[in-house]
């Protein structure tokens, strides 16, 4: 199984986005990451869905996190609100949100190189992209191990479910971008 | 003098330019004139190793690496976080209230911990309590920076250039207690009626959101009570070693890793949780300045500059504790007061002569000494540690404090309590002594 078979249509976020629709949209599709696309739908940046928790708790919290067991649940409501008053573009400009540039392995790429990148770039969600940058798809941690497992000897109705089945369905033929890009 | 003494007196200079300047680390650089007065000959190992005069002073580094496992363990149990929001809830949201109960909480930490550990602990709960009540954090942080330099200054683990005071000029624990606790009770108050001039009037609430305060659950921030209760009796049994220090002659490092070791054993920790909290590179730059200095005592460079400071001084006691005072605080808000009192304190030492001999006029320069380091760390953002921790923690929390905008109140606050100080000395040691 190469890098294309493994790479899937997900959903991306743009500038625009508010940080709470985000939120929504990693939760719906259970994803490990972001990919924030530009206004025509090609993915530019890749974050950790963890740095989206991040946003919610103050500096101070992070700082000492014995403090969030102070807070009680409307303190934690006022909190979590705080989603609704960003975007994803301004919290990378604030740098509350730190994107990598997308992590990326080629169509023909082995399981091992995409496990590499994985590793190397600490990152859970890594994008396929043609030599002449066409885009291809994401692969998720999820479904690189999936591939890993089964050669291992592992199988499953849903480890196979997950091997065969995309998160979306492909793009038309036209779309520049992935199917589902840009605000869900 | 010797070659051997004027090259040591070239490397010191040296070292102390590139540690003032910051030039390189100030470990690399203490690390660095230590290699070089071996390379020279100064430093021998015999000394180095097995001398508390010329070389390192292990009582001092053994019980800071004491404290500092303590304060490691005792951190994980939330009861600083509890302790900060508790004196919030206390005040009422009354702000000036509110800083007050603040600044004693720093202050009496900081003088039986160690105060760098004490304001990074405070300060990100006065950023909740000031965020929870829609108030500027600056002048909360900038009024516990302070308090903390203060505090600390009352005992002899207070603050570091204490602890190289006391095993220098072989005073104890209460010796500290009790001739600067009084001053410090004194400093504290002079220090919280500035603290309303400069900024406790103009700190206004808004009344609807005491109840933001008040709905925060402090006595949730202790993680774990029954290892609280145990650090508490352990840490008092500590208190108790260094204050009864006359009847079992056990060196106060001893004392504090008996603790240390009590309080992991009570614990059971991961050694990386408590070992995160010990600083190590202060500790070398602690080892690295003892060679410096003590290459220089060896070298009869202190021994020559007591002389000529003994024949100007010509008796005049008072005269110098006061220049003293005065000069270590205008340089310690410039330098580091850890190197410039490990270099002071062999030249006190020549001028005081033994503790069992001292007069309470000569002792008088000790306290001079301390006093003026620990109350000078207030004049500059980087006259202490613990400023410059507060300015990371500000800067980090969206809420920057500047180099000038501390030093412009704490130029203030080190000229009051520094002009408090000129009095008590001259009564204390010399009108009274």
């Amino acid at each position: 199984m190469i890098a294309a078979d493994l790479a899937e249509n997900i959903p991306t976020v743009l500038r625009e986005t508010l940080a709470s629709e985000a939120a929504r949209v990693i939760a719906e599709y259970r994803l490990p990451g972001l990919i924030v696309a530009d206004d025509a739908g090609v993915p530019i940046a890749v974050v950790p869905g963890s740095q989206l928790l991040a946003v919610i708790l103050p500096q101070y919290v992070r700082e000492d996190p014995a403090l969030a067991h102070v807070f009680g649940e409307r303190d934690a409501d006022e909190l979590c609100a705080k989603l609704n008053d960003t975007t994803i573009g301004a919290l990378l400009d604030a740098q509350k949100l730190v994107a990598k540039e997308l992590p990326s392995v080629l169509p023909d790429d082995t399981v091992l190189e995409v496990a590499a990148v994985m590793v190397a770039e600490h990152m859970p969600l890594i994008v396929v992209r043609g030599e002449d940058g066409t885009y291809h798809g994401a692969v998720m941690l999820s479904r690189a191990l999936a591939a890993i497992a089964a050669r291992a000897g592992q199988d499953s109705e849903l480890m196979r479910r997950r091997l065969e089945r995309d998160l979306l369905p492909p793009p038309p033929p036209s779309a520049t971008g992935p199917a589902g890009a840009g605000s869900p | 003098m010797s070659v051997t003494a004027y090259l040591a007196i070239g490397v010191f200079a040296v070292t102390y330019v590139l540690i003032a300047t910051e030039r390189i680390h100030r470990v690399a650089a203490a690390l660095g004139g230590a290699a070089a007065m071996v390379l020279i000959g100064a430093a021998r190992g015999h000394t180095v190793f097995f001398s508390q005069d010329t070389g390192v002073d292990w009582n001092v580094i053994f019980l800071l690496l004491g404290m500092m496992i303590i304060v490691g363990v005792l951190r994980q149990t939330g009861v600083f976080e509890f302790l900060a929001i508790w004196a919030a809830q206390r005040s009422g949201a009354r702000p000036f209230r509110m800083m007050v109960l603040l600044c004693l909480i720093t202050a009496g930490a900081s003088a039986l911990l160690d105060n760098v550990t004490t304001v990074l602990l405070i300060a990100p709960v006065t950023l909740l309590v000031a965020d929870r009540l829609g108030l500027n954090p600056v002048p909360f942080l900038l009024a516990e920076a302070m308090a903390s330099n203060i505090g600390g200054t009352a005992t002899l683990i207070g603050d570091p250039p204490n602890i190289i005071i006391a095993s220098r000029a072989g005073l104890s624990f209460n010796d500290f207690l009790v001739n600067l606790g009084p001053i410090v009770v004194l400093l504290l108050v002079v220090f919280l009626a500035l603290a309303w001039v400069l900024w406790g009037r103009h700190l206004r609430v808004d009344p609807a959101r005491a109840e933001a305060l008040m709905s925060l659950r402090g006595a949730d921030a202790i993680t774990d009570r029954r290892l609280l209760g145990r650090l508490v009796v352990i840490l008092v049994l500590v208190l108790a070693g260094f204050v009864t220090h006359s009847l079992h002659h056990i060196e106060p490092s001893l004392v504090a890793l008996l603790g240390a070791g009590a309080a992991v054993l009570v614990s059971r920790l991961d050694h990386a949780v408590y070992l995160d909290d010990v600083e190590w590179e202060t500790l070398v730059f602690f080892a690295g300045l003892f060679v410096m200095v003590g290459a220089l005592v060896e070298e009869g460079v202190i021994g020559q500059l007591a002389s000529s400071v003994t024949a100007a001084v010509d008796g005049r006691h008072l005269l110098a504790t006061q220049g003293v005072l005065v000069g270590s605080a205008a340089l310690s808000g410039l330098v580091d007061n850890i190197p410039y009192v490990a270099t002071m304190s062999p030249l006190v030492q020549d001028l005081v002569g033994h503790s069992t001999t001292m007069t309470p006029q000569r002792g008088a320069l000790w306290w001079a000494l301390a006093l003026g380091a620990d109350l000078g760390g207030n004049a500059t953002a980087v006259g202490a540690s613990a400023n410059v921790v507060i300015l990371g923690i500000a800067r980090r929390n969206g809420s920057p404090i500047s180099f000038w905008s501390f030093t412009k109140y704490g130029l203030v606050v080190t000229a009051v309590t520094v002009a408090v100080c000129v009095p008590y000395l001259w009564l204390r040691y010399f009108v009274l002594g």
